[in-house]
């Protein structure tokens, strides 16, 4: 464990022969296939990209190999022998490391601290040896080329990139092999980046074998040798840099997936004027210096597709005034708002359909009766008492309309299943008569019969005039509830696709291709 | 709706109410089994006199824990109604001892300076606590130690007396033998009830105990209704001041002292959950009137002062387990 140990040449096998293997890995969760059939090899020394959709089971792997979950058939050989890590620690004497993309750092210790801590040094008295800390800690940044920082600084003094740094010089000093990098240039600028690359290159150099999972396919087209493609919990398969293109990688993630429920029956309408003008506008998570601009008009459904990290949900808070924004302007109805808060929002006619049912959709503990007027509950008041008759018959009206099925209004929330827990956060806005509805992944953790029911509902809102923009993960229901769809990556719209150019690969070569340009776009 | 679903509607209907009767219930049966047995084990606990004593010995608590109530339900916790409510004394025993008014505008004087004072030490740790998101456990242990201090302070660190006649005779009035002055914390309750259980204030505070953020997104000014909650609490202290003041005849500026943690375990003892969002008023009444009795008859049947707090203490222990199941029963 020692630093000087990063010196020494690791004892493995020659180059080009793969000493790690994975042969036809499973993993269950409950009901739901996490992993279906997994193989994958890693040679000494190379850099190998994973990449595939949110949730086709890349980061159920590297759970996996860094010893999170154990798996349930399949094997894992590193160096011959069967490799089945009980815990992280035990995956880390195999080599085998993770750097996460929440740092496990501790803010308030120092640099040298975080670098040793797992195995801090000690005097002979057994005090802490800061000396030998601090040595080991300068020891192991320089290894990547860190050398002017000082060790003895906190963490929280840190930027992120140089927090990642530290990690990846923490993950090194121990005997590592595999280093695993998880969407590392997420939060890092473009010269971060590089210097990252960098970094990368040397470490390879040094014989370590660095395994890449990014979002970005330029980046996986810069600097490595080879790419696995995930898809729906299987490996489709493993290609060399060298023999492929990001338009086949792209191709492959998708696969022959069927793109027939974007057909079914929908009229083309005509939109009415703006609802909701958006310009220039940058959340305090933009790191850039240009913002988003669009339209979305009376009677619209506009989805805005893209990865996570591509500052969909924040562009929604920004527009519904919970979080600050830098700048820009919201226009409603053509005149410029200031929204303070959501509750300005709501009086000037917004609604918002929270991702995170639990912790903001929704009161659990309280009845679905006062859920359901919570945005609302002037209107089932008076001089703030409350007219429990007038309340009760609004939440029944709306759990007609939205086909909820429930005991009684004064049942809690907590007791619905998750499909109708997102039909009393959809009541809750309904019972507003909302012009301009944003809604944040829509349907998650809703079975497909309630999800094909709230994808009428919303359709039928728009029908009645409602303005609706829609952020979802899931590319199907953005082909099936909207009329046009902005592909945002990196705080910025890469284009907009009509209904007919809508189509997966289509959307994934705009979310994921920061540089290439798909034909057939309107931008 | 269909027929089957209205008879499944009928039988949900009735679990809950089952479960939540269970849940209220339980204080007030534990209540009724412990009064039974000092009634039971002791000669003098049933007795007119020992039930007028015990009524006048908790009315203060409970003045305290009906709005620590309000704090606890939105998830926060007022460790300084003890100091509060000396400070308030304090300063309304200056008022009333101003020279050259009578006694009833005196009475009065006193009565707006106590329930001002609280108020003010309400919006203080409401205002400081709420806006920059800091636990209230910390700042209000802050005003525990700012309003000690200006009771002792503003007193001159001297007990204040000689108050009007017409001020202590409302002290100790009785009706039926009731304590006049517990018919006020019984009115108290009363309100916090009503306003706890049919105001758009009290359903939101329950609210924002339960998930703030939601209620913030549903565009409710979460930010004043926290504040509105620790008022409340500097208000009863207030109240409690008075109540003090009338009963002993004096202000003293080191009364109260431990009593926030009295009202604190009034309100947990009657099934409030310190995490907010779940618990009643009226549970809070039963809590105090438990620890009221248990103080009462500990005594009677003979245990030293001593293991009376003890016997207290476990109780607290074992209410807040019985939260956690509770909690964890409901979340299913």
């Amino acid at each position: 464990m020692a630093a000087a140990d990063f010196d020494a040449a690791p004892a493995t096998p020659s180059p080009q022969q793969a000493f790690l293997a994975v042969e036809g890995l499973k993993k269950h969760f409950g009901g739901v296939k996490a992993l279906d059939s997994v193989s994958f090899s890693l040679k000494q020394g190379e850099v190998h990209a994973l990449v595939g959709e949110n949730g086709a089971g890349k980061s159920t792997l590297i759970k996996i190999l860094s010893g999170v979950f154990a798996y349930d058939a399949g094997q894992i050989h590193l160096d011959g022998a069967a490799y089945q890590p009980a815990s992280p620690h035990d995956a880390k004497i195999s080599g085998v490391q993770v750097v996460h993309q929440e740092f496990n750092l501790l803010d308030h210790l120092s640099i040298a601290e975080n670098i040793s801590i797992e195995k801090l040094p000690r005097t002979r008295l057994g005090l802490l040896d800061k000396k030998e800390l601090n040595r080991r800690a300068v020891t192991a940044l320089e290894a990547i080329g860190l050398t002017d920082i000082d060790v003895r600084a906190p963490i929280a003094s840190l930027g992120i990139a140089h927090r990642q740094l530290v990690e990846i010089a923490r993950a090194l000093q121990s005997r590592s092999r595999i280093l695993i990098l998880d969407e590392p240039t997420a939060t890092l600028t473009k010269r971060e980046t590089e210097r990252l690359f960098e970094i990368v290159e040397s470490i390879k150099a040094d014989g370590v074998t660095v395994v890449f999972v990014s979002h970005h396919l330029d980046e996986v087209f810069r600097i490595c040798d080879r790419v696995t493609v995930f898809r729906n919990g299987k490996t489709i398969a493993t290609d060399l840099i060298s023999d492929t293109s990001p338009e086949g990688v792209v191709h492959r993630m998708v696969g022959r997936r069927l793109e027939a429920q974007i057909a079914e029956g929908h009229e083309t309408l005509s939109l009415g004027p703006v609802a909701l003008g958006v310009q220039d506008l940058r959340t305090a998570a933009n790191p850039k210096p240009t913002g988003v601009t669009f339209d979305l008009h009376y009677g619209e459904i506009v989805g805005i597709a893209g990865l996570v990290g591509a500052g969909r949900t924040e562009i929604l808070r920004g527009i519904f005034g919970m979080d600050p924004i830098q700048s820009g302007r919201i226009l409603r109805d053509e005149k410029e708002v200031r929204f303070k808060g959501p509750g300005d929002a709501i009086a000037s006619g917004l609604g918002f359909v929270t991702e995170d049912r639990k912790g903001e959709g929704l009161v659990l503990d309280m009845p679905i009766a006062a859920n359901s007027s919570m945005a609302n509950i002037a209107s089932v008041s008076n001089l703030g008492l409350i007219k429990f008759a007038e309340e009760n018959r609004q939440a029944r009206d709306a759990g007609a309309k939205l086909k909820l099925k429930y005991g009684d209004t004064a049942d809690p929330a907590s007791s619905l299943s998750g499909g109708n827990q997102q039909k009393v956060v959809l009541a809750k806005w309904l019972v507003r008569n909302p012009k301009v509805l944003l809604l944040d992944e829509p349907t998650r953790g809703v079975d497909v019969g309630a999800k094909a029911e709230i994808y009428a509902i919303l359709k039928g809102l728009a029908r009645e005039g409602v303005a609706l923009l829609v952020v979802s993960s899931e590319m199907p229901e953005l082909m099936t509830l909207s009329d046009r769809i902005l592909v945002l990556s990196d705080h910025e719209i890469q284009g907009e696709l009509k209904r007919p150019e809508f189509s997966e690969e289509n959307i994934l070569k705009l979310a994921y291709g920061r540089s290439e340009q798909a034909g057939g776009l309107t931008q | 709706m269909t027929t089957q679903t209205l008879a499944e509607t009928g039988q949900v209907k009735r679990a809950i109410s089952l479960r939540s009767v269970l849940n209220n219930a339980g204080i007030g049966l534990a209540l009724l089994a412990l009064i039974l047995f000092f009634s039971v084990f002791t000669e003098h606990f049933l007795t007119a006199n020992n039930i007028t004593n015990i009524l006048t010995q908790i009315t203060i608590n409970l003045i305290l824990a009906v709005g620590m109530t309000f704090v606890i339900l939105i998830g926060g916790i007022d460790l300084s109604v003890g100091s509060v409510m000396a400070f308030a004394a304090v300063v309304a025993g200056k008022a009333i001892t101003l020279p050259g008014f009578g006694p009833a505008e005196a009475i009065a004087l006193a009565v707006v300076a106590a329930t001002m004072t609280g108020v003010l030490c309400g919006v203080f740790n409401g205002v400081i606590s709420a806006y920059w998101a800091l636990p209230s456990f910390i700042i209000t242990l802050g005003m525990l130690n700012i309003a000690r201090g200006a009771a002792l302070q503003v007193s001159d660190a001297q007990t204040i007396y000689a108050f009007p006649i017409a001020f202590e005779e409302f002290g100790s009035a009785m009706i039926y033998g009731v304590p006049v002055v517990f018919i006020v914390a019984l009115l108290l309750v009363l309100v916090a009830w009503f306003v706890l259980n049919y105001t758009v204030f009290g359903r939101l505070l329950y609210g924002i105990g339960n998930n703030e953020e939601a209620v913030r997104l549903a565009g409710h000014p979460v930010f004043w209704y926290k504040v509105a909650a620790f008022t409340i609490c500097g208000f009863t202290a207030g109240i409690a001041a008075i109540v003090y003041m009338a009963r002993l005849n004096i202000s003293s500026p080191i009364a109260g002292i431990g009593f926030e943690l009295n009202a604190i375990a009034a309100v947990i003892i009657g099934g409030t959950s310190l995490s907010g969002g779940r618990g009643s008023v009226i549970g809070t009444l039963l809590g105090a009137i438990i620890i009221g009795v248990l103080a009462n008859g500990l005594i009677l049947i003979g245990l030293s002062d001593f293991m009376r707090q003890m016997i207290t203490g476990i109780v607290i222990v074992f209410a807040v387990i019985l939260d956690h199941y509770r909690a964890k029963y409901t979340a299913k």
